[in-house]
Parts: C-alpha cells; structure tokens; sequence
C-alpha cells in the first residue's frame, strides 16, 4: 500500500503504526526467544515501555506501572493465557493489541464479545453452501480468529470477554486447558502448535452482566490495570493524547495550558479515588466511570467548544461545561456529589482556581 | 579469597543486619576459622545481656532497648531475629565456649550522639524548607543512592535487588567478597558527598569506627590471637575496621558526649520489625526470611517459592477463598518467568508476591492482602525469662506519678481525688498553676491504656466542665498492664497515642470518630485529634444519616466552644463543623421522609443543627439551612411533624413572616386534610417555644377556625392528636391557651378559669375515658 493511502486510513493497527520499531527491535534483539514468539521477553517489554534498540527510538507505549507489563510478559512465556481487567478506559485493549503485534507480529486475530458473539465465534462454523454441495470438508470449515491463532502458533485476542453469555466463554475452558479444538464431522483434532496463546480483556463496570466462571478464570493469568497512579503520570498521559488527537482532527484551537490539565486532572483523580491529593480529606465519588480516556475527550471537546463558539482559547467557562457533563452523569446524586465537592474543597483552593469555581458554580 | 585477613591477621566480616543469607555465610565461616573471640557491632554496655540472648527459654525476635533516664525519653534499638548474622554468631560462641562481645559505642553515647544528630538535621531542614517550599518531594541523598543501584540492575527497588543478588548467593566467599567490594564502592559515593553536605553523619561514623578498632586493639591485647578473632559488623563499616591503627585513645572516650541510660532486653514482634525503616534496619518481610533461614539450614532453598505460595494458598482456603493447587503450580511457573526476565536464578519476594497477586489474587490485591501480610511479616512475638524486662514505660509512669505530686496515690487503697482544671492563680509555676489539668492528662491517657490505676466518677452535682472526680488504686494488676503496654510505646504518652490511633484506624461511624475526638482533646492529644479529625471527615463523606450527623456536631461544636478549658486549641475543627453542617442540611429534607417514631430523633437533630447554626452562624452556611428549612415547612411529603418543627423554627428566627405563618396554618389545618396529618404538624409545631407560639394570636385563630370546620367524627380524631400535642405544655401554658380561646369564642377570663380548674362531671370523664380506647383504624 502506498504512503498516501496509509495517511488515509483512520486508524492503522500497531505492527503497522510502530512497524519500523518492531524490525529495529528484532535486529537489536539478543536475549532468547521463546518458540513461537518474534522477539525476546526482554524486547517486547522495551516495545511497551520504550527505550532504545540500536539507534532506533523507542516510543512507550503504555505509560504507568512497569512491573504489570513484566507480569503480563511472564505470563505469556509459560504460555498460560492473559487477562486483563480493569475500569473502562485503563488502556486495556490498547495493550493487548501492542503485545499481540510485539510477540506475535500482527493484532489482527480478535474476537469481539457481546451479547450476541455465539460459540461458532469462538470455535469455528462452516460454509453452509459447501457444506450442503460436499458434505463437511476441510474446505467448507470456516475458521474461528482463535482457531488461526492455533494454527499459526500466534496470539488471538479476545475484546470484552465478560459481555458474552455465559456458554460462549465456556467454550474457552477445553481450548486453554487442553490446547486443542476437536473437529468431530471431519473426525480429527486441530492442536495449537507453541507461541499459541489467548490475550482477554474485560471491564470492571461490567461486573455482575455475565460474571466470568470460577472454571474459566482459573485458566487465565488476571491482571488489574489501573488507573495511573500519579497525578504526573496522568497528567502526561491526557497531554499526550490531547496534542495528538487535536492534530489528527485538526482542531482550530489553542492546545490547553498545563495549568487547565492540571487541575481537570486533579478533580479526576480526586473524585476517582475519593480523596484529596493530599490525603487530608475524603471525598464522595460519583456513580459514573471518570477515567482517564474521559479527561482526554472532556478537554477535546472543550477545545471544539473554544474554536467553533469562543475566540479559540479554552476559558474556564468551557472547561465547566466540559466537567459538569462528565461528572454530573444522570442523576441527583452526582449533582449532590459535585456541589459538595465545589464547596467543600475547590472552593477553599484559592484564588487560582477561583475562576474555574465561580464558572463551575454558575453552572450548577 | 584473604580478604577477610587483616593487616592485623583480625577477621572482618561484614553483614546486613536482618539477613539470613548473611547468617548462612557467616555460621560456616565461623566454623572454618573457629576463633576464641567474636566481636559484634552493637552497644558495648550491653554486652552482659548476651547471656539472656542465648538463654535457653529466650525466643526470638527480642530487642536490645537503651533508654534515658529524663524526659523527652529517648530511646535506640537493637532488634535481633532467628536469623539475625549477630545472633546466629552469638548462638555458635556460645556452645564453642568462645569469648563474646559487643564492641560498638555504649548505649548512652549511641544515645548522646542520635540527639546531636537530630538536633543538626532538624535545623538543616527547617533553614531549607524557607528556601524550598517543597520539602516533602526531595527524597534523602542516601535513598536515592540505594535506589539508583536498584534500578542500574533492572531491578524495582533496592530490596529486590539485595535479594537477588545477595541473599539468593549461595557461593561460599563469594558472598563476603561481594559484599565487601559492594559496600566499600557504596561507601566511597556516599562518603564523598556526606564529607561536603552531612559533616556530622560522617563524624558518627568515624568515632564509632574508630571506638570499635580500639575494642578490637584490647581483644587482642588481653591475649586473643588476632587470626582468631572475627568481627561481625555492618557491612558498610567492614571498610574502616581493617586497618586498626587508629584506635581511639582513653582521652577521646572520655570526651564522648553521654546521657544516662538504662539498657534491657524486651520481647519484639516480627510486626514491629516489618514497620522500621531505614537501611539496615528495616525488614519488610521477617516471616518469609525466617522460612528462608529454616530453608537454608536443611538445604532445600529451592523449595522455598513453593512453600511460599503454598502457605499464602493454605491461609486463603482457611479463610474460605478455595484456590486449587493448579494455580499454586501456576503460580511458581509464573514467579520463576517474572526471575528469569530479570536474569535471576530464584524468584525474588517481589516476583512471588506478584505472582501470588495474579493467580491467587486472581488480579485482586485486596482478596490475597491478609494472606500475604501472614505469610511475609507473621505474627510472632518474642519470649524473654520472667523479670529480665525492665521496660521504659515503667519509669515513664513512675516519673509522671512524681512530677504530678502522685506517689503518695500509688497504695492498694482506693483514694478520692478531686480535679480542678482551670488555672490556679494562687501559685507562681505554670507547672503547679496547671497540675490538675496535667493530672487529667495523664488520668485519661492511662483510662485509654486500660491501665486500672484511676476510675472516673461521674461528678456529682455540678456538670461543670472544669471539674473532674477520680478515684485511685494501685494494685499488682496496675504492675502487670504497665508492663504490657511496653510493646506500644516507650512512654505513656507514645503508647496512648498509638492506641487511639489504631482505634480511629478501626472506627466505622461518625459517632465512634467524634468520641474518639473527644477522647483525643481530654488526653491532650492535639496530633491524634487532627487524625481524628481526618478520620471522622472521612466517614462522614459516605454517611447520610443526619441524626449521627448531628450528634458528631454536638460533640464538636461542644469542643469548639469550652476547647480553651484544657489548653487544646479547637479551631481546626471548625472547617469539619462546617462540612457536616452542610451535609445535614443537605439531607435534611431525605431524612425527614420518616414515620412518627424516628421523628423524634430527628426532632433532636434539628434542635442541634439550629443551635449550631446560632452558635456558630460565622462560620457555618446558615442561609443553606434556612433554606432547607423552608423547602422542609413547604413540603407535603415529609413527616408532617417535622415540617411542623421548620415552621417553628422559622418564625422564631423571623424568618417567616406572620402573614406567611397564618397561610401556612390554614393550608396545613384546612379541611379535607386528614385529621392526623394537620393534628400531628400542629404538634410539631408546638415542641419548640411556647411563648413564641402563645404569643401570636392569629395562630389560635386559623386552629379556631379549623377545629370549628371539623364534623363530629373527625373532631374526635383531631381531638386525640390535639391532646397529645399539648399534653407536654405545662398547666399554666394551657390555661393560657384556654384563656386566648376563649376570649376568641366571647368568653372571660374568669369563667373559663372556673370551667378549667372545677372538678370533672363524670359523664366528662367517661368521654375523656373512651379517647384513650380511640381506633385509629388504618393509620
């Protein structure tokens, strides 16, 4: 595919994106390499959280805890499979996609879950034309993302696993534990060749909808991302995604001012953790998710709001809008929850936050 | 390999000081060099105490423990476990018969010494925090040392590091020569920068090295073999102590700075030692070491990853969280992946910690948290013989009983003592001005403690805030509950505290936080009081129940007011105050959707929150209220009595006009409203003040005009709810009541006074009779 057609291209999967990272990767690679695997251990964790390979810069992708890619990497080498949970907007499919095309070399191999996703999904099903002209064939089976991965010794992902019903992710149990999926009509089993293995993702808030079997997350190594633990952390994170989100839509506005992400991300992580940066006082959290990936999107639709209605720069005015909307979610509670935290403890901030108060306040 | 050998031919070897790794090496040194004499870094008056150590009923971990004599106490430690380098070598001189002892500076220079110390950085810090504002985010030079070794190796943290690298050696010399070269290079980096920026750390270090050479010089003077000495000592000063020439002379020990101490052995808790910090010191993880040690001694260390998980997989299914042994399997395959990604041979605690989380934790930290904290920090608590402990806050307590003018108290009879806290004026001292409040103190903080010296009585005839009633008895019992309390501090006042803070770490409701306030401010506890203070925003937060809410704004606005009777300054409290002020009002109206039965309570809360609103009206949102007070008197849907209260309050604080107050009367009382609902709003009405009420008589008008609008069934109805409102008005109130009523149905004073005060005919009496057998039917 030409350059021109790839800029065209809304969002390219990762081992294209970083495709230049991953060949410098396996150039400068020295460690072992797991059988089935494009690189060593060591590589895939500096694919994630960046570094230097020959002359190459590295770009992190995933900016926070360390040690939590290292687990899921282990997890990988003793090809027990990985799930990773956590609140909506904590960078998990964005992982897995990253470690898929890092060990396995291409992301591409996903299962959607949902309410609907049947077993054939997870499985495999058939060409029902050619089933009918020549009975079950090789041919006429239509393989599973899963079942390729199998194959080809690769990693298949699986997207939201707990909005599937319940037999639907039964059906994962025999293809982890005994590494193979029988084919009864053409009377013969297909086993997964070694680098097979399964990477899930699963969202908290979905708890309770279709809760994973005891059975099943046995087979799974689970790890917890988090929300990013410090505010600095966070605060590179949202500056990161809102400079490269204006550029790709093109937004006529002036990018937000450290001091406006600051305090956005302070009453994040505020209300997120039900507590006071300085740990002095608790505060109610709201009902609704307040992830990182929310402060992302309430900045750039404040900055929409500045360029098409306001002169360009982002007032504390649209940047009230913007939290009201996110906080107050749907009902009175959240309203309460957001009064007393205006009064109780921005409203004692000082006078550097006495414009974004008085804006908040009004809107209340 | 003779790196071990001295100039002086003295054996060094050079240890951390919690290592079982460390241990290992050093018990099979000993027993290649077999020397007559070991000499161990530690205060050297405490050497006759190393007989108690390796006595046979003594059980690690126990502590070495110096403490002054005066107040401020200050105390130094010497924490020893199992696997302790220094008890292990005490243990082997022991049953060789060789000669022990301790060779570092005595207790009381250790002492001496730490004060200058403290002194010199908390003068440091405070000339720098007016340069820095940030002074919480620069971390100690020396930490960042040990961190950035921590990460040159890959590794997360210097514990992981020290594992890994020294503990999991198991090459016999190979371990002494890597420590020795590890902490001589480590020395000479922070040697260099504390010679420019810590001159006085530096200067402990030489004179402590220099006193352990000259310790050294008189072993082998009194006629040990240099080659049959070994010294075990801190790593860090293996360095220093080859070459012995400059020992310190006996001028220079006598000019040491000294304090007198007292030194004795105590039982420690491996809790105790997870939770010190610094290098050296601090042992995050004393169980898991203690399985390493025993894993050691019969070889079989590779085990130790699966006895680990085991045993955090055996307290999870003991608590009723079943994990089956395929994810222990899982979880070892997982924690040897996590070492090999680093390079290591064995899995450090770190990676079993992790792998723990994954596969037993299933993700979730807060599902394997306790398993873990057993497993890595265990729950043993060291023995000592019978009377071997002479603890710091036995003194403590006898020096206060003497300060305070107490010790003729301390007999086994019980002996009144009455407390006057205010400030006595007569005497010149503010130490005796003030020596009741002191005694108050120290009387709640031992109430606290749960020390049975002093009981209090509840005063008698005056509830005064400044007067108390004690009474005092000593007893054996006292003895032994002073003993106890050791292990929670070395003075009355550490222990006290610490006990009040693990309560309020345990409180659940804003009732227990606000008592434990209170319990802060009568033990003079301003730190804990802020915590309190914390704790009780904390649980206020999730909280909806006004009434608890009001009671925690009683018992603070209480402090805030007579605060200044204990010396306690209270005006921190006053944002907290505020916050719960604001919540109650908030919910005000959700709480006031009750029945009948829980109005009552709330009636109390609401009489708080008016009274605080009036007490403390600068600083609290008193619009806020009012306004809810207003929304609560319009509103149809909440406990008609409680509204009937907001209306009270309303007017009384003029805050409802009497127009606005007659509408009011006559929407609630009109007709077709249920009997009940109008009868039991007028009650509401009526709890507050009277005179307020008596003295409007438009009021008694629109009730005139309502009772007169009611038939005969309903009249009945009203007339029991009526009765009930006013059964609480006194009977001068109701002939005031009668007496308004009557001059608006024409009739005088004088004969309603006859009709009210003459007897009942009995046919009166039969009707008043037959009310209290009244149906309510439905309601």
């Amino acid at each position: 595919m030409s350059q021109e057609l790839l800029q065209d291209i809304m969002r390219l999967p990762a081992e294209r994106l970083y495709q230049h990272e991953l060949v410098a990767l396996r150039k400068a690679d020295t460690g072992k390499v797991p059988a089935g695997w494009q690189m060593s251990p060591q590589s895939v964790l500096k694919f994630i959280v960046g570094g230097k390979a020959g002359s190459t810069e590295i770009t992190p992708k995933y900016i926070g805890n360390k040690r939590l890619i290292e687990m899921a990497i282990a997890t990988l080498v003793t090809d027990r499979a990985l799930l990773l949970i956590g609140e909506p907007g904590t960078a998990k499919s964005w992982l897995s996609e990253n470690l898929s095309a890092a060990i396995y070399g291409q992301s591409g191999l996903v299962v959607q879950g949902t309410a609907g996703t049947s077993e054939e999904q997870v499985r495999y099903s058939w060409n029902y034309a050619m089933l009918l002209a020549q009975g079950p064939t090789p041919e006429a089976l239509v393989k599973s993302p899963i079942m390729r991965a199998m194959e080809d010794g690769g990693i298949a992902r699986f997207e939201e696993i707990s909005r599937c019903a319940s037999e639907v992710q039964d059906a994962l149990i025999s293809i982890l534990s005994e590494k193979t999926i029988s084919v009864p009509e053409l009377g013969k089993e297909m086993s997964a060749r070694k680098g097979f293995s399964i990477i899930a993702t699963a969202n908290t808030r979905d708890r309770g909808v279709n809760d994973m079997s005891t059975a099943l997350k046995r087979r799974f190594n689970i790890i917890v991302l988090p929300a990013p633990a410090d505010l600095y952390t966070e605060v590179e994170i949202v500056k990161k995604r809102v400079r490269e989100i204006a550029s790709s839509y093109d937004l006529q506005a002036a990018l937000p001012a450290d001091e406006a992400l600051h305090k956005v991300v302070t009453i994040f992580r505020e209300l997120r953790s039900g507590m006071t940066l300085d740990k002095k006082e608790k505060v109610k959290s709201p009902a609704g998710v307040i992830s990182t990936a929310e402060a992302i999107s309430l900045l750039t639709n404040s900055m929409a709001l500045a360029a098409s209605f306001g002169n360009g720069e982002l007032t504390d005015e649209d940047l009230a809008a913007g939290l009201q909307g996110a906080i107050v979610k749907d009902d009175d509670k959240d309203q309460l929850v957001w009064r007393e935290y205006l009064d109780n403890i921005m409203k004692k901030r000082g006078a550097d936050w006495r414009g974004l108060y008085t804006a908040c306040k009004e809107m209340n | 390999m003779e790196s071990e050998t001295t100039g002086a031919g003295v054996h060094i070897f050079g240890v951390r000081h919690l290592s079982p790794g460390g241990a290992q090496h050093l018990l099979s040194f000993l027993h290649e060099v077999e020397p007559t004499a070991v000499l161990i870094e530690g205060p050297s008056d405490a050497t006759p105490e190393i007989r108690h150590v390796i006595n046979m009923t003594t059980k690690p971990p126990i502590a070495i423990l110096a403490f002054t004599e005066e107040v401020p106490v200050r105390t130094a430690l010497w924490p020893l476990a199992l696997y302790s380098p220094e008890y292990q070598a005490m243990r082997w001189a022991e049953q060789q018969g060789a000669y022990t002892a301790f060779i570092d500076l005595p207790s009381s220079v250790v002492i001496a010494l730490q004060d200058i110390r403290t002194k010199s950085r908390d003068s440091a810090e405070q000339s720098e925090e007016s340069e820095v504002n940030n002074a919480d985010e620069k971390a100690p030079e020396e930490a960042s040392l040990y961190d950035r070794v921590a990460e040159l190796a890959g590794e997360l943290d210097y514990d992981m590091y020290w594992e890994r690298n020294f503990e999991h050696n198991t090459n016999k010399g190979a371990y002494q020569e890597a420590i020795i070269s590890f902490s001589s290079q480590m020395r000479q980096i922070s040697e260099e920068n504390e010679r420019h920026n810590n001159v006085i750390e530096y200067a402990h270090n030489t004179i402590r090295e220099a006193y352990m050479r000259r310790q050294i010089q008189d072993t082998i003077a009194a006629g040990h073999q240099p080659d049959k000495i070994v010294v075990v000592c801190g790593a860090y000063h293996a360095a220093a102590l080859v070459d012995l020439a400059s020992g310190m002379s006996d001028e220079e020990i006598d000019a040491l700075p000294s304090l007198n101490t007292k030194l004795t052995l105590m039982p420690y808790t491996y809790y105790k030692l997870s939770s010190l910090s610094g290098y050296g010191a601090g042992n995050l993880a004393p169980h898991y070491y203690q399985m390493m040690w025993e894993r050691m001694m019969n070889d079989s260390l590779e085990d130790l990853p699966n006895h680990y998980l085991s045993t955090v997989a055996r307290y999870l299914r003991n608590t009723g969280t079943h994990r089956s042994t395929a994810e222990i399997i899982e979880a070892v395959r997982l924690a040897e992946s996590l070492a090999a990604l680093h390079g290591g041979s064995a899995p450090t605690l770190r990676d079993l910690r992790d792998a723990a989380l994954t596969l037993l934790g299933r993700g979730e930290l807060s599902v394997i948290a306790e398993a873990l904290a057993r497993t890595d920090i265990g729950t043993a608590i060291g023995e000592l013989a019978e009377g071997i402990s002479q603890t710091p806050i036995q003194d403590d307590l006898n020096r206060q009983l003497k300060r305070l003018k107490l010790e003729r108290y301390k007999t086994p009879v019980a002996n009144d003592l009455e407390l006057d806290l205010r400030e006595n004026r007569r005497v010149s001292s503010e130490e005796a001005a003030y020596l009741d409040l002191n005694r108050s103190f120290l009387f709640h903080r031992l109430r606290l403690l749960g020390i049975d010296l002093v009981n209090i009585r509840a005063s008698g005839q005056s509830s005064a805030t400044w007067a108390e009633n004690w009474v005092v008895k000593w007893s054996p019992e006292v003895e032994i509950q002073v003993v106890e309390s050791t292990l929670l501090g070395e003075t009355i006042e550490i222990a006290s505290a610490y006990v009040l803070q693990q309560k309020l770490d345990g409180s659940s409701t804003i009732a227990e936080a606000s008592a434990l306030i209170r319990t802060a401010y009568e033990c003079g506890m301003l730190h804990q009081m802020e915590a309190g203070r914390q704790t009780l925003q904390r649980l206020a937060v999730d909280t909806r129940d006004v009434v608890q809410i009001a009671a925690s704004i009683h018992e603070l606005s209480l402090l805030i007011q007579y605060g200044d009777g204990r010396r306690i300054d209270t005006k921190p409290l006053i944002p907290l105050l505020e916050q719960l002020f604001r919540r109650a009002s908030l919910f005000l109206l959700d709480a006031s959707q009750c029945n009948d039965e829980a109005s009552g309570e709330m009636l109390k809360a609401m009489n708080i929150l008016n009274q605080a609103a009036i007490e403390h009206s600068e600083e609290v949102d008193e619009l806020l209220w009012v306004q809810e007070l207003k929304h609560l008197s319009e509103r149809d849907d909440c406990n008609p009595r409680l509204s009937g209260v907001a209306c009270s309050i309303l007017l009384e604080r003029n805050a409802m006009t009497a127009q606005q107050c007659s509408e009011e009367v006559s929407r609630r009382l009109s007709p077709g409203i249920p009997a009940e609902l109008g009868a039991g709003w007028f009650e509401g009405m009526s709890m507050r003040n009277r005179y307020v009420l008596l003295s409007r008589l438009s009021l008694w008008e629109q009730l005139n005009e309502y009772i007169n609008s009611l038939d005969d069934e309903e009249f009945v109805r009203a007339l029991v709810f009526l009765r009930r409102a006013f059964s609480t008005f006194e009977p001068r109130e109701k002939t005031m009541i009668a007496e308004l009523l009557g001059e608006l149905w024409g009739v005088n004073t004088e004969q309603a006074a006859e009709i009210l005060t003459g007897e009942l005919k009995e046919a009166e009496a039969k009707m008043i009779e037959d009310l209290n057998e009244f149906d309510f039917g439905d309601i």
